[in-house]
């Protein structure tokens, strides 16, 4: 693949840059996108690496041609989905590992993977029990997504005037909307147009089509007055032709090998569908390896003055200067990094003088689901399942015109089924010999199951803050956690699972298990709040676009400034959000309001 | 952000009958951690979970052996190779009390009656056999449904191919 010009490691620490840009993931890839468009001179400071993510994933390498077929070599673990539970953080803490990866890494430890996430052996954190997965590389977690691309609607922006709860999101679908056909059109989204008004449809590309048990789920879920859609993934089904560094979706298969990844760039990732394409403008400078622990201040103004940042690989530490800067660090990092920036004007932290900074924090809730058998299918030609970037998925029903009476706000669900390259069912099927191998082989496609995604809701008291004494490879303090689910949660969680049992029997799909079991806090990895928008500034850390309230020209551009976590899945509208915040900053830049 | 259930719940419980019809073949390399009679047993007793037949190769033709011995080998935690250099003698032991000889020595129906009492209980383990059972056969089918002749022979995958689109349904 033709890379663009790269003028990494040329930092100009002289130069003031019109902004700075840190993190290069969906929000920060989104917003070096949008800056350079509107001609700015955009710095993009990234902690990790610069990977050749086609070299990493290899997505098209057969298990057999790999030495531990996808695992990762006998020094390194992956964190299991119980030792999150029955241990403390920091989790790496005591390990006899050399390498200690996050749960996505999944079983044994995907080998493809290992350059993407961190190592918490670097990168502790303290507190409460927390799935934290967190990817330093350019592009960040968007290398690895899930690609399910949802909007949101006013059932979410406006749930506290609907219900009671909380507050009230700054903006409305109105606004968003226009910005969220912008990220469509820009980076491809495919899905099935239904109409609903607490699922907004987007401008989609072909649909992901279904196999014959979605169908069957899918026409059933209709008489109840629910709706089963095709996955809606940010995946280009029909190319792009203003982007030459991505190929539309061709269904080649093997889309379910564990933490995705796509090196065809079908599915969105930031550094092929933003920051290639902003390098080409000429208007940014991308700068990788550089940790930021500061955000600096100009004792005169009050304002941003730039970031000081500290190469991951020397340890040494530089200032750069811009006119604004945009912190896109991730939910967590971004909070840990405006409570870093401590000065004499900020003691609390810069942009924090409502002290909501670390707290109302939000995310989805994982675990229960169920899994099933088509029993029709048992026996039949197998289809070619993962050749596709994602199932399906069933959208909200619940507290939509109705009021359930035991919790608030809703879930969706995401499904597989049929047939991938492994068939799962070969370490459940019980027995052996030649019965054993036809009994994998006939049940092979026929299974199909879901699993739930709830808002969780957000809590003043749900809240990071620096821990006082532990820090991380780099000297850098490391994030405390106080965050657990609350009665809202467990209750929906029963829900989720009693309506998901309800579905599949309605459906005529044998049920073969139900999990009520909550999965850790963070499982999802749609940690979002923790420097939420208001009108408020006593209430909120940022206004609708983004600003801090107290520094102007400081904007937060991740998931950290939304209000509610909605059931949907957030990277869409982090861009969104992100787009519409990079347009008003272009516009006071040059009215000179900044 | 995952994307997908973890398929690997999805748990069948259903009767498995067993038929095996073990085929000689030989094993191309030393084994790296198994003594030479411990690998044939390993090699036997992945055949006899996974055999030849009529519809494709077995655990033997896949290499099965060869893989598990390799993993083990240079497994992190030592624990993991005792295990399985105790689980093997368990399986001679038990066809010793079950048919007077080592699991090698006795005859093919023999071998598979050793195999059918470990994996008596297997949704739930209560020996230490019945618990090597467990290990062994994950150990086995992620080999085997991993290998050149699972996915291609075996399971017929169609996929990790250009293809022009996904075939199913358009909703309508």
């Amino acid at each position: 693949m033709f890379l663009p010009a790269d003028k990494s490691d040329e930092v100009d620490l002289k130069k003031t840059y019109d902004a700075i840009v840190v993190g290069s993931g969906a929000g920060g890839g989104m917003a070096a996108h949008v800056l350079t468009s509107h001609g700015m001179q955009v710095l993009l400071l990234e902690a990790g690496k610069k990977l050749d993510i086609n070299r990493e994933l290899k997505s098209m390498e057969w298990p057999y041609d790999h030495p531990r077929r996808g695992d990762m070599p006998p020094d390194s673990h992956a964190l299991s989905g119980r030792e999150y539970t029955i241990r403390q953080p920091p989790y790496a803490q005591g390990s006899p590992y050399k390498h200690v990866y996050s749960y996505v890494e999944d079983g044994n430890g995907s080998d493809y993977a290992k350059d993407i996430v961190v190592d918490e052996k670097d990168h502790p954190f303290t507190g409460t029990q927390y799935a934290w997965v967190r990817a330093r590389c350019l592009g960040g977690k968007t290398n690895i997504w899930g690609r399910l691309a949802l909007r949101l609607s006013d059932y979410d922006f406006k749930a506290a005037s609907r219900d009671g709860y909380g507050e009230d999101w700054p903006i409305s679908y109105a606004d968003i909307s226009p910005y969220y056909d912008k990220v469509d059109l820009y980076l491809g989204i495919s899905g099935h147009k239904e109409n609903l008004p607490y699922l907004p449809d987007s401008l989609f590309q072909r649909a992901v089509r279904l196999n014959p048990a979605e169908v069957k789920l899918r026409e059933s879920l209709t008489k109840m007055g629910r709706v089963l859609t095709p996955y809606r993934a940010g995946v280009t089904t029909d190319g792009l032709k203003h982007n030459k560094y991505r190929v539309h979706c061709y269904g080649r298969g093997a889309c379910d090998r564990r933490v995705g990844g796509c090196d065809i760039h079908a599915a969105f990732d930031s550094p092929t569908g933003l920051i290639y394409p902003a390098l080409e403008t000429g208007n940014l400078t991308l700068r990788t390896n550089a940790t930021v622990n500061e955000v600096t201040v100009d004792q005169n103004t009050g304002k941003a003055s730039g970031v000081s940042f500290i190469d991951t690989d020397t340890g040494k530490t530089y200032t750069a200067k811009g006119r604004a800067v945009l912190l896109a660090a991730s939910t967590l990092e971004s909070a840990r990094l405006l409570l870093l920036s401590k000065s004499s004007l900020y003691p609390n932290g810069i942009g924090n003088s409502s002290s909501h900074v670390g707290h109302n924090f939000c995310e989805h809730l994982m675990g229960p689901g169920v899994s099933g058998l088509d029993k029709e299918l048992v026996g039949k030609s197998r289809t070619l399942d993962d050749g596709r970037p994602g199932s399906y998925y069933v959208a909200r029903f619940r507290n939509l015109t109705d009021r359930n009476p035991k919790f608030l706000r809703g879930y969706g669900f995401e499904g597989g089924s049929g047939t991938g390259m492994f068939p799962d069912n070969a370490y459940g099927t019980p027995g052996f010999g030649s019965a054993y191998k036809k009994t994998v082989r006939d049940y092979a496609g026929a299974f199909i199951g879901m699993g739930g995604f709830g808002e969780v809701l957000a809590r003043y008291e749900n809240y990071v803050e620096l821990d006082p004494e532990v820090k991380d490879r780099w000297g850098v303090p490391v994030l405390r956690f106080h965050i657990k689910f609350g009665d809202n949660e467990k209750k929906m969680a029963e829900d989720m699972a009693d309506s998901a049992r309800e579905m599949f029997e309605a459906a005529g799909i044998e049920e073969i298990s139900v999990n009520r079991e909550i999965l850790t806090e963070g499982y999802s990895i749609h940690e979002l709040g923790t420097a939420r928008m208001g009108t408020d500034p006593k209430k909120s850390v940022v206004n609708q676009f983004q600003q801090s309230h107290d520094v102007k020209n400081l904007l937060v551009v991740d998931g950290s400034t939304h209000v509610s976590a909605s059931c949907q899945n957030p990277t869409w509208t982090i861009m969104a959000l992100c787009w519409r915040s990079c347009d008003h900053l272009a516009e006071e830049l040059k009215k000179g309001n900044i | 952000m995952p994307y997908e259930i973890n398929r690997r719940d999805l748990i069948r419980i259903g009767a498995g009958a067993v038929v095996a019809a073990p085929a000689a073949f030989a094993v191309a390399d030393a084994p790296k951690f198994f003594t030479p009679a411990e690998f044939a047993t390993l090699d036997e007793l992945a055949e006899t979970i996974i055999p030849a037949d009529e519809h494709s190769p077995g655990a033997r033709a896949a290499h099965v052996a060869a893989f598990i011995d390799a993993r083990v080998a240079e497994a992190f935690d030592a624990k993991v190779r005792d295990d399985w250099r105790n689980g093997l003698q368990l399986v001679d032991e038990l066809s010793r009390k079950m048919h007077g000889h080592a699991f090698m020595d006795a005859s093919p129906e023999q071998r598979i009656a050793v195999l059918t009492h470990m994996a008596k209980n297997e949704m739930n383990p209560k020996t230490p056999e019945e618990a090597f059972f467990g290990e062994l056969k994950h150990a086995t089918a992620q080999a085997y449904y991993t290998s050149k002749i699972g996915i291609h022979q075996e399971m017929e995958y169609k996929g990790n191919v250009m293809l022009e689109k996904f075939v199913g349904y358009e909703v309508k």
